[in-house]
């Protein structure tokens, strides 16, 4: 499937660049192992950006690598305009991010470890532990030790961590893992008004539906190769059109639509009246209408004929290729 | 602040450079102000040279590498260190802010144990110099020394060492300073024969210390301040390299309470090198000279001396010896900045 590129606003800010994370050739080896290879991403600044694969699809890898916490083995990278690793300082000030599972001391509480984490970046990085702490809704356990914290608590103290250093962009690698649904809707709210305020949000996960709803576009890696990226709407536009048909004579009608050149699978649906039929994708509407017209004049009675919204996840499955490809 | 907020960490840091030393010198205080002639006096020199050589040294360096182990792999195993690697800022400034972030902690520390032993060895110290278990006046001069001696002829005669012959057979308590005449002397001779074994002895009188000197005081300060930080950046180094805490500070251990007392008891004729290169070695032969190792006294950490001391087994110059720490501190400071700047975080 070729490489659909987002198309982003263009911005002047920090390092002059219009992509918040930009890679050409990104590898990395763990052996004989691949786990990521040659990725070109581009992800515009000012949206929320999924980055999705299923587990050991080297989506952790490649985040660990723009943070500079592993090393790539080829190609180039940038964040905010700056190449790292050159000038990963100037980066990484104005970035913040959660790899894999947020880990603290437990012996301090929340708001010493972000003291610490403050510590670490830039003065003003100190005056922000409290708004970040109140904008996590972590203030009234702020002087609980972590040791205490909920898997939740742990995650958004990791949030208000990414807000010290004031971040453009925000790099959270699997940011749903173990939160309850109030805690996953939380975080989502909380990804959702940090875009608003123009910030950049990259999300790694392999829960789709959440980053359906939370992501503006998204990236699909597979086996450490990005075969897909684009604004999800785009992308779901270029999926194959699934149609429900009920009608009388279900058989019959499968056996006329299967005379006919449309390209489709057709699936009696068990225990209906009526037919599944999946056409490939770029499909145009039309068809449609032509699958009505030939049903029709079969003499076969359309009682609903609904085209199916494709979710990100039935499409994530055709791309991955779990569910094969009739093209 | 994250090692401060460790309490077993602290704990310990606290009762081995403060609290077991109060503690014994709290009983001291308390047995001989209860019974005066039963308990010696808390303080004094020996018992100030007791502590610092051979307690607060050698644990003082152990439970300052043991902080520098905790430094040097907590936020490792913690998951604390890609956090701050993804602030941004440089591995190798992560790395040297916690040499005086430690340092704030140890060096205080050590201090205090150290101030309250030297409170206690000055303010407590006896009224009488004890020589060979004679208690005698101090700050005698010689003519002082004699006319004291003569009027305690019998301790000074059977307690003092002496060079010469014994007029007679003087009773001691429990036993006799034979001599050739079987006789008891006469007091004068007894008298006599105590002015002359004074005389003998006034030398090792004047050397002999109620209290430790400011001088002493100052320069041992200096020193056990300096074994804690050696091993407070011994232990970071060794245990940013390793990535955990365990195997470092039984290295540690290992090497300051086995390597080192070894290496300084025996002699390896074609290996001297290297056991000049150890740093346990160089610290001892940078010990204040009036230490007991520097002085020789065999008994504690193998007592190694320096260039004429009485146990010169293994000769080493300051000099050499102050450049060997110094290595031992650049080595393990560069591999412990090495291995943080180049592991997976």
């Amino acid at each position: 499937m070729p490489v659909t590129l987002v198309r982003g606003a263009p911005g002047k800010q920090a390092g002059e660049s219009r992509w918040a994370v930009e890679t050409h050739g990104l590898t990395k080896r763990f052996g004989a192992k691949t786990a990521v290879n040659g990725v070109e991403l581009l992800v515009p600044r000012g949206l929320a950006f999924g980055y999705l694969g299923p587990n050991g699809a080297g989506k952790t890898t490649l985040i660990r690598m723009l943070l500079g916490l592993t090393r790539a083995d080829a190609g180039t990278m940038s964040l905010l305009g700056y190449p790292v690793p050159r000038h990963r300082d100037a980066a990484l000030a104005r970035v913040g991010a959660i790899v894999d599972e947020p880990r603290f001391h437990g012996h301090l509480t929340g708001r010493q470890n972000l003291r610490l984490l403050a510590a670490a970046r830039e003065p003003a990085a100190r005056d922000r532990i409290g708004p970040a702490l109140e904008r996590v809704g972590l203030a009234h356990r702020a002087d609980d030790r972590v040791s205490v914290y909920s898997m939740g608590m742990r995650q958004r103290l990791g949030v208000a961590g990414c807000l010290l250093g004031d971040p453009q962009l925000l790099l959270l690698d699997e940011p749903m893992n173990g939160l309850d649904p109030a805690g996953m809707a939380e975080m989502r709210d909380m990804i959702l008004s940090m875009v608003a305020e123009g910030r950049t949000v990259v999300l790694s996960s392999h829960l789709l539906d959440e980053v359906e709803r939370t992501c503006d576009a998204v990236a699909i890696v597979d086996r450490g190769s990005i075969i897909a990226q684009g604004p999800i709407s785009e992308l779901l536009a270029g999926a194959r059109l699934a149609l429900d048909v009920d009608c009388s004579e279900p058989r019959r009608a499968r056996a006329l639509l299967m005379g006919t050149t449309l390209g489709a699978r057709i699936e009696p649906v068990p225990s209906a009246l009526g037919l599944q039929i999946t056409l490939p994708a770029g499909t145009g509407r039309g068809v449609v209408a032509e699958i009505n017209r030939v049903l029709v004049e079969g003499g076969i009675c359309i009682y609903r004929l609904q085209p199916v919204q494709t979710s990100l996840e039935s499409w994530f499955l055709q791309v991955t290729g779990r569910l094969g490809d009739p093209e | 602040m994250e090692l401060r907020k460790r309490r077993g960490l602290m704990t310990a840091l606290i009762l081995v450079n403060i609290g077991f030393t109060a503690v014994f010198l709290l009983i001291r205080l308390i047995g001989h102000a209860f019974a005066p002639y039963a308990n010696p006096p808390a303080g004094g020199d020996m018992i100030f040279e007791i502590l610092v050589a051979g307690f607060l040294s050698t644990f003082g360096f152990i439970v300052a590498a043991t902080v520098g182990c905790t430094a040097g792999s907590r936020d490792l195993t913690e998951g604390m260190f890609r956090h701050l690697v993804v602030t941004g800022r440089s591995r190798l400034a992560l790395y040297l802010a916690r040499i005086p972030a430690g340092l704030a902690i140890v060096v205080p520390l050590v201090a205090i144990g150290y101030l309250i032993v030297c409170a206690v060895c000055v303010f407590a110290a006896p009224a009488f110099i004890d020589d060979s278990n004679v208690n005698i006046p101090p700050g005698l001069s010689l003519a002082g020394f004699e006319t004291w001696a003569g009027d305690h002829a019998e301790p000074v005669i059977c307690l003092l060492p002496y060079n010469g012959p014994i007029p007679g057979n003087v009773a001691c308590p429990g036993w006799s300073k034979s001599a050739v005449a079987p006789s008891q002397p006469a007091p004068a001779e007894l008298e006599a024969l105590a002015v002359k074994i004074a005389s003998q002895n006034y030398q090792g009188y004047t050397q002999i210390l109620r209290r430790p000197p400011v001088s002493l005081m100052i320069e041992a300060g200096l020193w056990i301040e300096l074994e804690a930080a050696v091993g407070f950046i011994l232990g970071l180094g060794l245990a940013s390299l390793m990535g955990s805490r365990l195997l470092p500070v039984i290295s540690i251990i290992v090497l300051q309470l086995i390597l080192t007392p070894i290496l300084s008891a025996v002699d390896l004729p074609h290996l001297q090198d290297l056991q000049r290169s150890f740093v346990g070695l160089a610290m001892t032969h940078l010990e204040p000279a009036g230490l007991p190792l520097a002085r020789g006294v065999p008994g504690i950490s193998g007592g190694v001396g320096r260039p004429g001391a009485a146990q010169s087994l293994l000769p080493e110059s300051a000099t050499v010896a102050v450049w060997v720490i110094v290595a031992w501190l650049a080595a393990w400071t560069i591999l412990g900045a090495w291995r943080m700047m180049t592991r997976d975080a």
